[in-house]
């Protein structure tokens, strides 16, 4: 199957929320209270139960003294996906047939080090300390629907397809590059940004913590090669020169 | 009959063992975390009831430690110029002709183990306290997690040895670990200074 890819285009949304309610129907999250902090922005950060959410800006300048900026969030299904490097329990988290990051609870085994391979800061961790978050509705997805954020949304602002034909779409509509299109392997939710991603919040280059890079491609072999290399050279040295037997190698 | 002499307590070889088998369920239990070996499964049912044995086994592990300090932190640290020859000599592992220096209860080489089994177990030990206790904060986690490999490269090479030289390497050393006592004449031509230091204080 071709890789899908939503595409966040923030100038389209108007902050409706209501994928954030779509998301939770069709998942099945319960809702839960959340405080007035006098932000349109609620609630105020992704939880076990809120796997996507506006995030939102308020960017006033003297030409546009109203300007709002509307920010979908989710776990972005990168193509290198740090969670997955640094998960140690197989099929904890997996990639499905469209390219997307799914998780499955039953596996997950609460370590929570997906937290820290993470450079989104998406992982959350339900009461049962098991692994929380977008998954790209695979559900819908096999049934030849879309995910119920971007089937929900009435402007466009969040568009899925195959990630080709997002990408070419793009393009045509004027945008040289897309947020997301070459980082960590291509990330699978891309951005159609008309000014810096830093301007939307977004870190210009993400990438995965270094020490996870160099534990995975270095530490990783090196600790079989040393692990190899101290049992032969025990062997070789057994046959090569041999054990001190009584009386030799004594003290003098 | 031969003269037997006391080398270990019953408390050190107890303390051994604790040590030696927490650290091969960790080690185990480690790699299969760190390859995703689900072959383990059939040992352990899940990889759920492996991180439960794994944290546990590291709190046998690191206690097991502290008690060890009570036993060899004093001795390993008197360095005197008999064990750097010894060290320069390369323990004479490399060479029958070797003459060595006469050495301490602990070789030189036993005390440089014993060291480096300090600060990698510590190191060990600790960052797995972190990693279990304190998962949520990203920064200690990324440090601990990349230590916590380091330190396991590291005793992983170390600790193949370290069993090579307590058994095939030095034919009648493993006893000291089961029943505590060697004869006095084979610890006269490797422990001469303790054997001296033993027999001037009876």
């Amino acid at each position: 199957m071709q890789r899908k890819t939503l595409l966040i285009s923030p100038e389209l949304c108007i902050g409706c929320r209501g994928c954030q309610t779509a998301c939770k129907a069709w998942n099945r999250l319960p809702a839960t209270k959340t405080a007035n902090k006098g932000s349109f922005e609620n609630p105020p950060d992704l939880t076990p139960y809120v796997y996507n959410k506006i995030r939102y800006v308020e960017a006033p300048s003297e030409a546009n003294p109203v300007r709002w900026l509307f920010i979908s969030q989710r776990c972005m299904h990168c193509e290198d996906a740090g969670c997955m490097k640094i998960c140690p329990a197989p099929g904890a988290l997996f990639r499905t047939k469209e390219g997307a990051v799914a998780f499955n609870k039953d596996k997950c085994i609460g370590c929570k080090l997906c937290i820290a391979g993470c450079p989104f800061n998406i992982p959350r961790y339900d009461e049962k300390d098991k692994i929380s978050k977008c998954h790209l509705c695979p559900d819908r997805i096999a049934g030849g629907l879309e995910p119920a954020c971007a089937k929900t949304c009435p402007t466009g602002a969040i568009a899925f397809g195959d990630r080709s034909a997002i990408i070419a779409g793009a393009r045509n509509a004027g945008y040289r590059k897309l947020y997301g299109e070459a980082d960590l392997g291509g990330l699978g939710v891309l951005y159609a940004f008309k000014e810096s991603p830093e301007f939307y919040g977004m870190n210009e280059k993400p990438a995965i913590p270094e020490s996870i890079v160099f534990w995975h491609n270095v530490l990783k072999p090196l600790a079989l090669i040393g692990l190899g290399g101290a049992v032969a050279g025990s062997v070789l040295h057994y046959l090569a020169i041999g054990p001190k037997r009584d009386g030799e190698g004594g003290e003098k | 009959m031969t003269t037997m002499i006391k080398k270990t307590s019953a408390f050190e070889r107890a303390n051994h063992w604790i040590m030696a088998v927490s650290f091969l369920v960790l080690a185990v239990t480690g790699a299969g975390f760190l390859y995703r070996l689900e072959g383990l499964n059939s040992i352990f049912g899940s990889f759920q009831n492996m991180k439960t044995v794994h944290n546990y086994a590291g709190i046998v592990f690191s206690v097991s430690l502290v008690l060890s300090l009570f036993s060899y932190l004093g001795e390993a640290l008197r360095f005197d110029a008999d064990d750097f020859i010894w060290l320069l000599t390369l323990g004479g592992y490399l060479s029958k002709k070797a003459k060595l220096p006469p050495q301490g209860r602990l070789n030189a080489g036993q005390k440089s183990f014993y060291l480096f089994l300090i600060i990698a177990g510590t190191a060990i030990s600790a960052t797995g306290y972190i990693i279990w206790l304190v998962p949520t904060l990203r920064e200690w986690i990324l440090i601990s997690h990349l230590t916590h490999n380091i330190s396991f490269v590291l005793l992983l090479m170390a600790i193949p040895i370290h069993i090579y030289l307590g058994t095939l390497a030095n034919p009648g050393t493993f006893r000291i670990m089961v029943y505590g006592t060697v004869p006095v004449e084979w610890a006269r031509k490797k422990h001469a200074k303790w054997v001296r230091s033993m027999e001037a204080g009876q």
